[in-house]
């Protein structure tokens, strides 16, 4: 069997790229327009994870059924950091409490019961940009775009870390020949090396050290990603690794040459843009790492 | 014609992830036996997205194997009963709560993993998790089913509506549909049913009331929070995969979860034989635990340890020096490492020698943490006092699990791994992992149609039992193992194997293991007389007579000692492998 068996590789074909944002914002392109890598596509606000919970029948030193009674806001009602959201006057106005938000936020949730409150931080701005030159084929209403673009389309079979572009440069003369440390340079900061049978803990390192932003490799030994990424591979989820570069191995664990067929494609595209993307799920909808390379 | 010669004839589907698999069983008077066995690629995902695809594909290969068309133009033929057990999607994702985590929690939990169910997570009022981290869990995390539960009937009453208001709090969402209602399953205090249902019962839930999980601090009743699960499961769940509308238009009886189908036979397999029961599923992406002690049926659900996709958490949870033990000295760490990630990224159809040998320990890892976390699940009901006296204070009975290898009768595997390697690697295998105690028959389920057997059992128990015991569960062999620290170079027993064409007798040293001819289904009597520091059953140094049945290899006789010391043993790997028959070298 062969290994790289329902893996995509195309020379030349037509993707679409769906560009989205994971909430409803504003989409900043229209259906026509001309796109580059790093062009924003659409904006929006995403819920905070963060929330606070604030012991309202405490902080007015009452018994927590009736907190309710003494709340100036009610669920939904943005607050401010300080801004008083329960007050307690007692003895004809003479003692006054308070109870005050500790952040600048969103009332998410009270408890009749308890006398709590959680208050959700305020939202996180999100953008979505292209990835990928194109021009726009479809606008998602609030969400983003589609983006079309003639490119060449390589899959790997595993990858760590997320969208990456740069220009696209050769670490190596064949496939079958290791990434050493002496082949990489600081000229290679900013680029996605393309390597051949195997990449070194070391060679890694150093990449990071020297600014690359991605590297294709046919493979890499498992314990020396687990060592770079200071953590063991559980399950086969990939994408938000903070290692700073993206990898991709297009053969597989250990040393393997790259498929001359991936390595001659790549070389093809040398000097010319690449936007690579680390982002795997080993699992039922199985998500492959991709490398786009845009033709002009 | 009697009744009796009337020929019956069920069609029996069973569709996972990847492949939907279809038997045909006939039987004319009380006789059964499987007809024909094809599968096909399951189509439940893009670009398909009809499940009836895959079932009709692997109806016509069947028709192909037997030589008659089990599919018409319009659909499955009549001339058979359609049933069905299925695990697509991941199979069925469940939420349970309970008012205490070891008390109606720990019951809803096992309700929930009784029905078959993949557990996203528990909550319970005493979670040390603040109220906003659980509402954020629950609202993040879309199950298909919601089981609630908590209080004996007339006991607590303010902790379980606070636990229904946090569920409705949450607004959690099924994980199919988010427009559709999230059906929960309320099985705790009768007393505050209404008020229960009245909390989670606007359009964004579907709540049905059934007999408490634990009506009693003493007993649990987990029989209808079940059967409510697969209820639910039919009405709301499967409905929202593709094609599903269609199969249930053909099959003769509900659909039911796969696990829940395993478990339904495994249970009644041990009831019927009257033993104790551990079986152990090992898939591509979870291992499951079954077992029945004293009549009582548990299962535990191990999500990502499994021997494709979750292969490389299975090293990560266990450690690679463990994975490492079971294999040559001569295989590298490093490499190692890579045949392991390689399978999890590529799950290859056929594995090369090396890829076997390392997925076979990493088997063995899988089994000992399915096991583990297993005992927490298969334990006494906590809550309930218990008295201690000078006479059981020694006792196995007031151990916190009901899991104990020496009071295990029959072991069963089940899943690829067992069924692509032959029976002797087999029989390793489940000795290893399980490391059995005393008297055990080990089986495995060959033919892989043990979910197909559940789906047939309540509508025909004798078949299905008959086919289990006849054709599916292959017998392995007994194994006659003592409990006792293996000391080497000492003697650990002398057997006496009787059978019905003379006896053979044979002194057993610790660290071997050996097997006696005995052939398959053959009885023969067994006496075993441990050493002093032994127990093969009935206390050190005592001796135990006993009708012992062969396998595929005979009698095992396993003296490597309990639990097994690699330290201790490590270079015999290569002895012990021959002495099962596998006579070529490790790699």
């Amino acid at each position: 069997m062969s290994r790289r068996e329902g893996i995509t590789i195309e020379k030349d074909t037509v993707t679409r790229k769906s560009r989205r944002i994971p909430a409803k914002g504003e989409v900043l392109v229209k259906v026509g327009d001309l796109v580059d890598p790093d062009t924003i596509i659409a904006r929006g606000l995403v819920t905070n994870p963060e929330i606070h919970e604030v012991k309202v029948y405490i902080q007015l030193g009452i018994d927590p059924e009736q907190a309710m009674r003494y709340m100036l806001k009610k669920e939904g009602d943005e607050v401010k950091m300080n801004e008083v959201i329960a007050i307690h006057r007692s003895f004809f106005g003479r003692s006054t409490r308070v109870c005050r938000s500790p952040i600048d936020g969103t009332i998410e949730a009270f408890s009749k019961t308890s006398g709590r409150v959680f208050i959700r931080g305020k939202k996180i701005v999100v953008e979505v940009r292209a990835h990928i030159p194109g021009r726009v084929i479809d606008v998602i209403p609030e969400e983003g775009a589609v983006v079309e673009s003639r490119v060449a389309l390589i899959q790997g079979l595993f990858g760590v870390g997320s969208e990456k572009t740069g220009i696209l440069a050769m670490a190596v003369n064949e496939p079958g020949e290791p990434v050493t440390t002496d082949a990489i340079t600081e000229d290679h900061g900013g680029k996605i090396l393309v390597g051949g049978s195997i990449i070194s803990l070391e060679a890694l390192r150093k990449a990071t050290r020297m600014g690359v932003n991605g590297i294709i490799v046919g493979g890499v030994d498992q314990k020396d990603l687990t060592n770079f990424l200071g953590h063991e591979i559980g399950i086969g989820v990939t994408g938000e690794e903070n290692t700073g570069i993206t990898l991709i191995i297009t053969e597989g664990f250990g040393t393997h040459p790259m498929d001359d067929g991936t390595f001659n494609l790549l070389r093809s595209h040398e000097g010319r843009l690449a936007c690579i993307d680390g982002t795997t799920q080993i699992r039922s909808r199985m998500l492959r790492p991709e490398i786009i390379l845009p033709i002009r | 014609m009697s009744s009796e010669s009337i020929k019956e004839s069920y069609l029996i589907i069973d569709i996972n992830n990847s492949q939907t698999k279809a038997v045909l069983i006939e039987g004319t008077g009380g006789a059964y036996s499987v007809k024909g066995i094809d599968e096909a690629p399951t189509t439940v995902d893009t670009p398909t997205l009809d499940v009836t695809i895959g079932v009709k594909k692997s109806l016509e290969g069947l028709g192909q194997a037997i030589g008659e068309g089990p599919w018409s133009l319009e659909g499955p033929s009549k001339n058979h009963r359609l049933l069905c057990s299925s695990s697509t999607s991941g199979g069925l994702y469940m939420m349970v709560a309970g008012v205490a985590s070891k008390i109606s929690a720990e019951s809803a939990q096992r309700a929930a993993l009784g029905a078959g169910a993949l557990l996203m997570d528990v909550f319970s009022k005493d979670d040390r998790r603040p109220p906003y981290v659980i509402v954020e869990r629950m609202r993040s995390t879309k199950p298909d089913i919601f089981l609630l539960a908590g209080g004996t009937d007339g006991g607590a009453v303010g902790q379980v509506l606070d636990m229904a208001h946090l569920i409705s709090d949450a607004d959690v969402r099924p994980r199919f549909g988010p427009d559709f209602r999230l059906p929960v399953v309320y099985a705790g205090n009768v007393e505050i049913r209404d008020e229960v249902k009245g909390t989670l019962s606007d359009n964004r839930f579907a709540t049905r009331a059934v007999d408490n999980v634990r009506p009693v601090m003493e007993r649990e009743n987990l029989g209808p929070a079940k059967e409510a699960i697969y209820d639910s499961y039919m009405e709301h769940v499967i409905i929202h995969s593709p094609g599903y509308d269609k199969l249930l238009g053909w099959v003769d009886a509900p659909i039911i979860p796969t696990q829940a189908a395993v478990g339904k036979i495994l249970y009644a397999y041990a009831l019927e034989r009257g033993v104790n029961m551990l079986a152990v599923d090992v898939g591509g992406e979870t291992t499951d635990v079954y077992s029945v002690y004293n009549g009582v049926f548990n299962r535990s659900l191990n999500a990502d340890i499994g021997l494709t996709f979750g292969i490389c958490n299975v090293m990560k949870e266990a450690g690679v020096k463990n994975v490492l033990r079971w294999l040559p000295d001569d295989m590298s760490e490093g490499e190692v490492r890579n045949i392991i990630g390689n399978i999890m990224i590529r799950q290859p159809e056929s594995l090369t020698p090396e890829e076997a040998l390392v997925q076979q320990a990493v088997a063995r890892e899988a089994i000992r943490l399915g096991v583990e976390q297993h005992k927490g699940i298969a334990s006494r009901l906590k809550g309930v006092s218990l008295r201690r006296d000078i006479s059981n204070v020694f006792s196995q009975a007031l151990e916190s699990t009901y899991l104990d290898m020496m009071n295990t009768r029959v072991v069963i595997g089940r899943g690829k791994v067992f069924t692509q390697i032959p029976s002797a690697e087999a029989a390793l295998l489940i000795l290893d992992a399980l490391q059995p105690e005393g008297i055990t028959e080990m089986r495995i389920d060959r033919l892989g149609l043990i979910p197909h057997l559940g789906a047939l059992l309540a509508l025909n128990p004798e078949a299905s039992k008959q086919i289990l015991s006849k054709e599916c569960l292959r017998m392995m062999g007994t194994c006659v193992a003592p409990r006792g620290e293996a000391r080497p170079g000492k003697v650990a027993m002398s057997v006496r194997l009787t059978k019905s064409n003379g006896a053979i007798e044979d002194v057993i040293s610790c660290g071997e293991l050996k097997t006696l001819p005995l052939g398959l289904g053959e009885t023969a009597k067994l006496d075993v007389m441990p050493e002093r520091r032994y127990d093969i059953g009935r206390g050190r140094g005592k001796r135990l007579e006993v009708e012992v049945t062969g396998g595929d290899l005979g009698l095992m006789i396993d003296a490597r000692g309990r639990p097994l010391e690699f330290a201790k043993w490590g270079d015999k790997m290569v002895e012990w492998r021959k002495a099962v028959g596998l006579d070529q070298a490790l790699r």
